[in-house]
Formats: structure tokens, C-alpha cells, sequence
């Protein structure tokens, strides 16, 4: 493909061209769900691969879960491996709520959100004493441990114990929701329209309100992190990252900066596991053991540390990778069927690859990839 | 008395256990024999850290990886289990040297945090390539040591096994202070592991020295999974386990102690017991070792006997 011309930095082209482009997301995203309502499976060499929505709104609480750890460690640079600790408390007190006191899973982020912040908060005070690989042992020590605290006996007719709890309520579309109707539409419209179903069951119906709403929320948590990044707080993380003295020197208060980076992603953390308790209905102990912990490292590296885009991708990645390699029932050529542990063999070869061959991650990749193809020439600040 | 029993009543402790002294007895020894073991996956870590810096979380997967072998050579190939565990220990360091030659040593040695993601990454495909080859069904290995008991009293034992784990971890700590100070290529690896810089521009290979520390401690991690496994079943979520407590008794002792890690081993061995028989606590045999980690990195971070490390601004 030929490269563009170059236009300058916040020029008229260039925004033109940036609101194209997030015109082109906001369509992908809101067709997409329709798309796939009917499970889409497509079948490359003999196997048959699914993308059902249900995958896709899984990935997106893991979206959410890796931009949290993104502020942690991509940002401010304290190699933590217990987030789904995080994760897996804002997912039980969610299911908590939601069965015992009737809430509705909405409102349990009234909770969520502050408790995990101060659950954050109080777990990046010993942080601050402990750096680098040691923080990275003892919040690896803690993820381990969250399985056990779920099964503890004084707590298990509460959590469910070893056996998990299934959440009561049910999301269902409520009938404002014009769902129905966008789908006939859809349906109409020729050519695409062939895919999309001619009407939506019940479950499907479900599935999808489900999407728009982890959506609407991922959103709201990206454009907050965003903007809590893009300022004061955020220049003081990234240069806590890259040089912690230089950092204090020019006045930023490590502590509460630390401190701080640990409640905001405790706190998207949290969100994250409503997320995944709303998607699937149910919370299980394992679920937010360490395996989560290294899987959301893993995401954060194969998207890229220090990148909003990289959560996207991660989170895309560590649900899909899995999910299509246990799909693989014969490998072109041989007659291995990549099952089981085989999805967690190639996420681990995949960060290894990254590492060696892209540090920055995926979202570095398109970005240069995007450099070469639309060259956006920088311009000099101006007043 | 009685508001003594009732404030343990809280707790679920009972007088009549804590005044058990048999079960004091037997628990110690428990505590000892597991501590051994958690010592010599101690030693692995510190072994490594001692050489390049960092926390190898990719440890348990290499002892796993030789444990297995291990079982081909004992129990399927009909070796004897020593000699099977030796073989082992060989093939698990060629593997380490291999793994070490081609993921870790093209990073630069000084930059730390990449190369922990590799030993994630590392652990992942170790673990589940276990998996994939052996599968999921639980096995046994035998131990390397008799079975029974020669001292007995009551229910409390201190069995061939406990004694035989003790006598390995203080062997392999002896063999290794010889090997360090004695030998040229131990020379070679405290001069790396004090300053890699200098260790280059004196004519140290420090690649291959790197190699070997890597080859040493899959050696050890595989010595001290052969002496885990008897205990429990092999599959492949074993070493997580353990490699969580012998991260503890590594934190413990400081990382870069040897006698630190044996004696961080027995303490976290003894306090996972005793805690777990007085305190009813079995769920949170793992939490103890979390909180030893908080409180040692909290109060003391370098550990018991590490040493301290001296920054220059």
C-alpha cells in the first residue's frame, strides 16, 4: 500500500481523519453484535472456529481488567501480579450484593468502586517499601492466595466456598430497548443484512443488551483513565516510572502518587470483576487465582504496557487465543488437537515473541504501522 | 484457666491440643520434613538470584519438568530412584542451560523487568507442555529414602524420610559452599553475582557463568521436587504450590542467603504446620506464607541474612 501524504497535527484533514476513524469504530462496535448474535463460525482447515458474543463481552471485562493493571504497572511501573486479586473481590462483591441484598448490579459499583480504592490504597502502603521484584513476589503471593480466602470456612456460606455462586438476577433488555428493532433493520439493509438474524430469541436479545452495556461501561472507564492519565496525575506516574529519583527531585510525591496509582487500578480492577460477574452470572474461586494474575500480565504485554489501545488488544487476546486453540481439533498437516493446556503454551510463546520482537506491544506495532500508511506531521505549539 | 479457654475458644483452639505435646512433637517433625523441602526450592531461587538479580518465577516449572523425568527414569524405565533423580538432575540442567541461552541471555542483564516476564512466559509453556505430555492424572514417585520410623514416641515420628530431606538440604548447602569457594568456576560465579561489570572487563565469560548458575539451580529445584512429591501427588499445579512457600523462606532468609534460605525454609515449614494443627487453619496454610513475605519485606527487607544493597546516586 502506497503512504499517504502527510498532513499536520490538528489540522483540519487531521481531524477529519481522526473522526472518520472513530466514526469507522463506533460502527464496527455497534454492528458487530448483531453480526455474531447468531454465533459466527467460520472453519479454516477443517476446524471450526466460534466468535459468540459471549466471548466478546468476556474479553471486554478483560479490557477493563488489564487497563487497570495498565495504571499500576504500565504506567507508573510497580510490576504487580496480583491484580485479579482486585478483580476477583469487585466480581464477589458484586455477586454478594446482588444475591443478598437485592441490589441491582449497577449499583453495586457504589461499593465497589470505593472500597476497592481503598483496598488499593492500603495495599500500595507495604508497596511503597517494597519495589520492584519484591513488590512483584509479594503481590504474586497474594493472587495465589485468594482462592483460599474465598474457601475459608467463616466466609463460605457467603462466597459459595469451592463451589462458586451463581448470581440471581438475570439482565434482562428492558423493553425501552430497541433492539428488536434495530435488528429488522438490519435485516433489511441487502447484502449485509443476510447475516444478521431475522429476529432475536430471548437469549439473544439478552446477550446483546449484556454487550452494549459492559460497552457503555468499558467506555466510561476508558475516557476516565484517560483523562486521569492525560494530566497532572499521569505525567507524575509515567515519570515515577522512568526515573523515581529524577521524579521526587522535580517535586512529585512518590508516596501519594504510588499510593494513589494502586487505588485507581484497584478501583478499574474492581469494575472489572462487576463486569465479568455481570457477564457470566456467576463467580467461582479459581477463576481469580493466579493463573488470571499471569494471563493479565500477559495481556498487558502483548497489548503494550503504557498503552490504552494495548488493554484492548490484550484483553481480546487472552480470551481468544485460548478459546480458538481448544477449537483446533486437528492442526493442518498432523493430527494434534491443541486442547487444553495448549491454549496456555502458545499465550506464554506469545509474550516471550512480544518481548523479543515487539517490547512495545501490539498497540506499538499499529502505531508504526499507522505512522508509515498516514504520516501525521507534528506542529510546533503554538502562543 | 477458664478465661484462657474461652478467649482460645474464640479462636477454635482447645487446651487439650495445645497441651498435647505429642502432637507439638509430631507437628515439628512435620514442619521440619516439609521445611527441607521448601528449603531446597529456596536454594534454587537464591541461587539464581544470587547470579543475575532476579526472581526466577520460571524455577518451579524447571523442578517440575525434572520431577517428571525423574518418574520416566524411576518408575518406567525401573532405575533406581536415586539414580533416576540423579539423571534427572542432569537433564533438567542441560534443559536450564538451553532455556538460558536462548530466551534469557539476548536481554541485557541490568534490565530486570523483561526478563521476569519471560520466566512467566517461560512458566507458562513449561507448566502446560507438562501438561500436554503427561497429562493431568495424578501419579507417585517413590521416595528416595526408606520408609518407617526410627525414633517413635506416640504418634509422633521422625521417619527415615524427614531425617533423609534434612541430610539432603544440608549436603547440597555443604556441596555448594565447597563448590563456590573452592572451585575456579565458583570464583567466576561470586565474581559475577558482586559485580558483572568488573567480572567482564577481569576476562570472566559471564554468559556460560550465567549458564551454569542456571544449570545449578534447576539441579537443586529438581533435587528438592524429588524430595516434595512423595508427600503429595505429582501433577502438574504441584510446584506453584511449593515455589509460593519456598518464595517465602527465600524472602525470609534473604534472597541471597543460602544458610538464609534452609533456616527461612524450616521456620516457614514449622510455622505452616504448628499454625495450621493450633489455629484450624487449613485454608490458610498458603496466606501464612503470604503474610511471612509482607512481614519480612516490611520490617526487615533484607531478610534475615542478606545482604544489604548498597545503591550509588
Amino acid at each position: 500500500m502506497r503512504a499517504m501524504e502527510a498532513v499536520a497535527a490538528g489540522s483540519r484533514q487531521h481531524r477529519r481523519r481522526q473522526v472518520i476513524g472513530w466514526a469507522l469504530f463506533a460502527l464496527v462496535v455497534v454492528l458487530i453484535p448483531f453480526l455474531i448474535a447468531d454465533t459466527y463460525s467460520p472453519t479454516i482447515f477443517g476446524n471450526r472456529y466460534t466468535v459468540g458474543l459471549g466471548n466478546l463481552s468476556q474479553a471486554i471485562g478483560l479490557m477493563v481488567a488489564i487497563l487497570g493493571l495498565n495504571i499500576a504497572t504500565g504506567y507508573s511501573g510497580q510490576l504487580s501480579l496480583g491484580h485479579s486479586f482486585f478483580v476477583g473481590s469487585g466480581a464477589y462483591l458484586t455477586a454478594v450484593l446482588v444475591n443478598e441484598f437485592h441490589w441491582s448490579y449497577l449499583s453495586t459499583l457504589g461499593v465497589v468502586v470505593p472500597g476497592l480504592f481503598v483496598f488499593g490504597v492500603l495495599f500500595g502502603i507495604p508497596a511503597l517499601r517494597i519495589q520492584g521484584l519484591y513488590l512483584g513476589l509479594l503481590t504474586f503471593a497474594v493472587a495465589a492466595v485468594f482462592p483460599s480466602i474465598i474457601r475459608l470456612e467463616n466466609v463460605a456460606d457467603r462466597t459459595g466456598g469451592s463451589n462458586g455462586l451463581l448470581i440471581d438476577s438475570d439482565l434482562e433488555a428492558p423493553t425501552w430497548a430497541p433492539i428488536e428493532k434495530i435488528t429488522e433493520w438490519l435485516h433489511a439493509i441487502p447484502g449485509v443484512g443476510a447475516r444478521v438474524p431475522d429476529g432475536l430469541t430471548g437469549r439473544q436479545e439478552e446477550a446483546v443488551y449484556k454487550y452494549f452495556l459492559l460497552v457503555i461501561m468499558a467506555l466510561v472507564c476508558f475516557w476516565l483513565v484517560r483523562n486521569i492519565l492525560a494530566g497532572r496525575v499521569g505525567r507524575a506516574l509515567v515519570a515515577i516510572r522512568d526515573n523515581p529519583l529524577g521524579a521526587a527531585a522535580n517535586g512529585v510525591d512518590l508516596a501519594a502518587y504510588k499510593t494513589l496509582s494502586f487505588g485507581i487500578s484497584a478501583a478499574v480492577g474492581g469494575v472489572a470483576g462487576t463486569m465479568l460477574a455481570m457477564h457470566s452470572g456467576f463467580v467461582g474461586p479459581d477463576e481469580f487465582g493466579f493463573s488470571m494474575a499471569i494471563l493479565l500480565i500477559v495481556g498487558l504485554i502483548v497489548g503494550g504496557a503504557g498503552t490504552l489501545h494495548g488493554a484492548v488488544a490484550g484483553g481480546l487476546a487472552i480470551q481468544f487465543v485460548p478459546h480458538w486453540s481448544s477449537q483446533t481439533q486437528t492442526l493442518p498437516g498432523t493430527d494434534v488437537a491443541l486442547e487444553g493446556p495448549y491454549g496456555t503454551a502458545i499465550l506464554g510463546g506469545l509474550l516471550i515473541i512480544i518481548i523479543f520482537a515487539l517490547p512495545g506491544g501490539t498497540a506499538h506495532g499499529f502505531r508504526r504501522v499507522k505512522a508509515r500508511l498516514m504520516p501525521v506531521a507534528p506542529q510546533p505549539p503554538t502562543g | 484457666m477458664q478465661v484462657l479457654a474461652s478467649v482460645l475458644g474464640v479462636f477454635d483452639i482447645s487446651l487439650d491440643k495445645l497441651s498435647n505435646g505429642e502432637l507439638w512433637l509430631a507437628q515439628f517433625f512435620r514442619g521440619l520434613s516439609d521445611g527441607a523441602t521448601y528449603a531446597s526450592v529456596a536454594l534454587a531461587l537464591v541461587m539464581i538470584y544470587k547470579s543475575t538479580g532476579f526472581i526466577n518465577f520460571a524455577q518451579g516449572s524447571l523442578a517440575l519438568l525434572g520431577v517428571y523425568l525423574a518418574y520416566i527414569f524411576s518408575v518406567e524405565q525401573g532405575l533406581p530412584v536415586v539414580v533416576a533423580v540423579l539423571c534427572a538432575m542432569v537433564a533438567s540442567s542441560a534443559v536450564a542451560m538451553l532455556v538460558e541461552r536462548v530466551f534469557i541471555r539476548p536481554f541485557p542483564p541490568d534490565h530486570v523487568l523483561p526478563l521476569v516476564i519471560v520466566t512467566l512466559g517461560l512458566l507458562l509453556i513449561i507448566d502446560s507442555a507438562v501438561g500436554i505430555v503427561w497429562g493431568f492424572r495424578t501419579r507417585s514417585l517413590p521416595s528416595m529414602f526408606p520408609s518407617g520410623a526410627p525414633i517413635e514416641w506416640g504418634i509422633a515420628q521422625l521417619t527415615w524420610r524427614t531425617i533423609g530431606n534434612l541430610g539432603t538440604v544440608f549436603a547440597v548447602v555443604g556441596l555448594l559452599y565447597l563448590l563456590l569457594s573452592r572451585t575456579k568456576v565458583g570464583l567466576a560465579f561470586r565474581a559475577v553475582s558482586s559485580n558483572l561489570e568488573s567480572a567482564r572487563l577481569v576476562g570472566i565469560r559471564v554468559g556460560p557463568t550465567l549458564g551454569f548458575g542456571w544449570a545449578l539451580a534447576a539441579a537443586i529445584g529438581t533435587l528438592g521436587g524429588a524430595l516434595v512429591v512423595p508427600d503429595l501427588l505429582l501433577e502438574p499445579s504441584i510446584m506453584l504450590r511449593v515455589l509460593i512457600f519456598s518464595l517465602a523462606a527465600a524472602a525470609l532468609g534473604g534472597l541471597d542467603s543460602m544458610v538464609g534460605a534452609v533456616l527461612g525454609g524450616l521456620v516457614v515449614g514449622l510455622a505452616r504446620n504448628l499454625l495450621v494443627t493450633f489455629l484450624d487453619l487449613s485454608e490458610l496454610a498458603l496466606a501464612t506464607a503470604v503474610a511471612v513475605i509482607l512481614v519480612v519485606l516490611l520490617v526487615r527487607p533484607t531478610g534475615l541474612f542478606g545482604s544489604t544493597r548498597v545503591e550509588r546516586v
